[in-house]
């Protein structure tokens, strides 16, 4: 590692768990180069919930899948940028870290552990063909595996030969021979205690997300559960870990609007309890104000306002965020009559300079077109309240 | 519902789907007229064949000859062949076998192949081995398997004399008991070794040939399937648990990719048994298919009538597994009504 990367690396404030600076991700076209994230930069706040809002196709979760390089590669091409991350790992203290810089072994160590995700629809991001136990199971056996012995009772009960493959085993390492072998006399022994070690685990991580009757529901199948007590058992997952970080995706989009709610306040809760900080991307700037400290609004692959949530809601600077808020039905609204954002998102092929949203914007000025607005503090008083816009360039 | 349930609510439909094929085979072989030819000679008189007619029941109409063979079957009369000059069920068992051992030995060459292909292409999509599994497995279900085999023939047994053809050498397999028929398996129960290679090594062969088609279409279905499922969201999310890249794939994606797969393989088993015909005749294979080959030829009504029966009940039966596993794989099937 370069000492010049090792200077960026240091630089990450103390009360920060991730920063996200001039984060580029294109994706390869027929047509050209997809500009989908075009220089993101952001910072997540240790212990608080940010929120990421835009509409459809804005890059947000592109820009989240980013932070665990799920991003597919091709047609995915990370352009440039860096994303900061403070791991709090136990054993060797807190250590900053470019989740970019990672490799394939070394991301998969904080996939799951440090940094977890949920995903948008439930119903597709379980596996239909493995029971709820299975998969939850997984994230244990995974980075847990020194639980998994406790709960099963063979901790510091095994020497040599046998720890090393009951080890390979839990963490699904051991190749076809292994695990044939641990089905049968005297190995399925073991496999019989590993097994009700990991039920305990399980059942413990779906009781935490408030799901009744956790030992039944583990041996389910996804399709037999509702909408909502799929989503609390991707939280169950999410969370097993305790992460630094958590990714959540839209992850009330695709439920009921009474089941919404209860996620929600679900997801809220496990964040104040166990001061997990969460990035919520959401298109709904409503429902985001509710439960976040700080929201950043995305459009076209760019951030165009930042602040805390009530700043944006009260004071919004850029006229797409006014719009947002603009076409927020609301009870003063005249029956029938919603507000929109005239025209549509432009192309993101091989984009032209210039401020994305001029196209669309009432309010825009002769070298809108020209000179690409850079992402700054408007006031002296709030400093963390920047918009991208020429209106309040001096 | 339970699987057991589901597997029991199949074998309830079973008779009736056999009682209807075995209307239609029927009512197919005596479309193409009656079957007295083969029991004639010349030097009969118009007595003697009208009292054959009367023995074969065929002077009655054709609904009621359709009870009097299903009376026969059902007693283990099949009929007698002409072209095998003996009761069908006393040569049909011995030729079944040997027919079942070629088209399992090339179903285990098909289905083993054909998923490991396809899942090693689906993983590398676009990649220079994905290419090459194409180019093997297009060339697979394009060739005709006359050819094909006949190519192997020439190649693997005039001109480098690796592999033999027919089956194993009868003097080998007479010392040895035949609980099975299927030669490998009887000579393994036996104990004896060198019979075993031996017959391997007659299946080799004509198993390849015979497998070849089916492993192609397996292939190309499994590589798409996969390539389809490891664009799902579950995939997606079960790295971002941190799984690695082989569990992912064996453990999550590959187990959806099979659902569509396992279909495919139940009508490929149909492919199968059709192509025993000409593999049994480029290979000398005596099993069902070069007798029914010669009893289409001349007529031989019995002979046939048995053969689509067995076949159709077998394929009844292998796709009936089929439904069992797909139900197993994808619990959502079950679910139905």
């Amino acid at each position: 590692m370069s000492p010049d990367n090792l200077d960026i690396q240091n630089s990450l404030d103390k009360d920060l768990i991730a920063s996200v600076t001039d984060l580029k991700v294109y994706f390869e076209s027929k047509q050209g180069m997809v500009h989908s994230v075009d220089g993101v930069s952001f910072d997540i706040v240790d212990g608080e919930m940010m929120g990421l809002v835009g509409e459809t196709g804005c890059g947000k979760s592109v820009t989240a899948r980013t932070f665990m390089q799920l991003v597919q590669s091709p047609p995915g091409v990370l352009a440039g940028g860096n994303i900061k991350f403070r791991s709090k790992n136990i054993k060797n203290g807190s250590q900053v870290i470019d989740l970019l810089d990672l490799s394939e072994n070394q991301i998969r160590e904080l996939r799951g552990e440090r940094i977890a995700m949920i995903f948008q629809d439930p119903g597709k991001a379980l596996n239909p063909g493995l029971t709820i136990r299975t998969q939850v199971a997984e994230v244990f056996q995974e980075h847990r595996e020194n639980d998994v012995l406790e709960k099963a009772g063979l901790k510091n009960k095994l020497s040599g030969v046998t720890e090393y493959f009951v080890k390979k085993y839990i963490k699904q390492e051991a190749g076809f021979l292994v695990t044939t072998l641990f089905k049968i006399p005297p190995l399925s022994t073991y496999k019989k205690k590993i097994d009700s070690g990991i039920n305990r685990l399980v059942a413990e991580a779906l009781e935490e997300t408030q799901i009744p009757n956790p030992t039944k529901v583990m041996e389910r199948y996804p399709h037999e559960l509702s909408g909502g007590m799929k989503q609390r058992v991707m939280i169950a997952q999410a969370i097993a870990c305790n992460p630094d970080l958590l990714i959540a995706d839209e992850p009330t989009t695709a439920l009921d609007v009474t089941v919404q709610a209860r996620v929600l306040d679900l997801i809220k809760e496990l964040q104040k309890r166990h001061k997990t900080s969460v990035l919520y991307i959401s298109h709904d700037l409503s429902l985001v104000r509710r439960i976040c400290d700080r929201i950043a609004v995305m459009y076209a692959g760019q951030i165009v306002e930042t602040g805390d949530a009530e700043t944006i809601f009260n004071q919004p600077k850029h006229p797409y965020t006014q719009g947002l808020i603009n076409a927020l039905p609301s009870m003063s609204h005249e029956r029938g009559k919603l507000e929109a954002i005239e025209g549509i998102v432009p192309e993101l092929i091989e984009p032209e300079p210039g401020c994305r949203f001029v196209s669309r914007c009432m309010r825009r000025k002769a070298n809108c077109e020209e000179i690409d607005p850079k992402l700054k503090p408007i006031s002296e008083v709030n400093k963390s309240h920047k918009v991208a816009c020429l209106l309040y360039e001096a | 519902m339970q699987i057991r349930d589901y597997i029991i609510r199949r074998l309830m439909i079973l008779p009736i789907l056999i009682i209807g094929t075995s209307i239609i085979v029927f009512a197919l072989t005596r479309i193409g007229g009656s079957p007295i030819g083969i029991y004639l000679s010349h030097e009969m008189s118009p007595a003697e064949v009208q009292e054959m007619k009367e023995r074969f029941h065929l002077d009655k109409p054709v609904p009621v000859q359709y009870f009097y063979w299903i009376k026969g079957v059902s007693q283990g009369d099949l009929g007698w062949s002409g072209v095998a000059s003996a009761p069908v069920v006393d040569v049909f068992p011995k030729k079944f076998a040997a027919t079942m051992e070629l088209a399992i030995a090339a179903g285990i060459v098909a289905v083993s192949l054909g998923i490991a292909m396809g899942t090693f292409a689906g993983a590398r999509r676009n990649k220079i081995s994905d290419h090459i599994i194409r180019v093997v497995s297009v060339s697979g279900a394009s060739m005709p398997l006359f050819w094909f085999a006949i190519l192997l023939l020439i190649i693997f047994w005039v001109w480098l004399g690796w592999f033999p053809i027919g089956r194993s050498d009868p003097n080998l397999f007479e010392a040895i008991p035949h609980p099975t028929g299927f030669y490998t398996i009887d000579a393994l129960l036996a104990g004896n070794f060198s019979a075993f290679r031996d017959a391997i090594w007659h299946l080799i062969l004509p198993a390849v040939a015979l497998g070849y088609g089916a492993t192609a279409i397996i292939a190309r279905m499994m590589r798409s399937s996969l390539i389809e499922e490891l664009q799902e969201d579950y995939v997606d999310a079960a790295k971002a648990k941190g799984l690695a890249e082989r569990v992912v794939l064996k453990k999550h994606a590959r187990r959806n990719a099979l659902v569509p797969t396992v279909t495919v393989i139940g009508l490929t088993f149909g492919f199968l048994l059709q192509g025993t015909v000409v593999a049994e005749i480029i290979f000398r294979w005596p099993g069902l298919g070069r007798w029914m080959a010669s009893a289409v030829l001349r007529g031989d009504q019995a002979t046939i009538m048995t053969y689509v029966m067995f076949t159709s009940i077998l394929f009844l039966f292998v796709n009936l597994v089929v439904d069992i596993i797909y139900a197993y794989l994808d619990r959502r099937v079950v679910l139905g009504d």
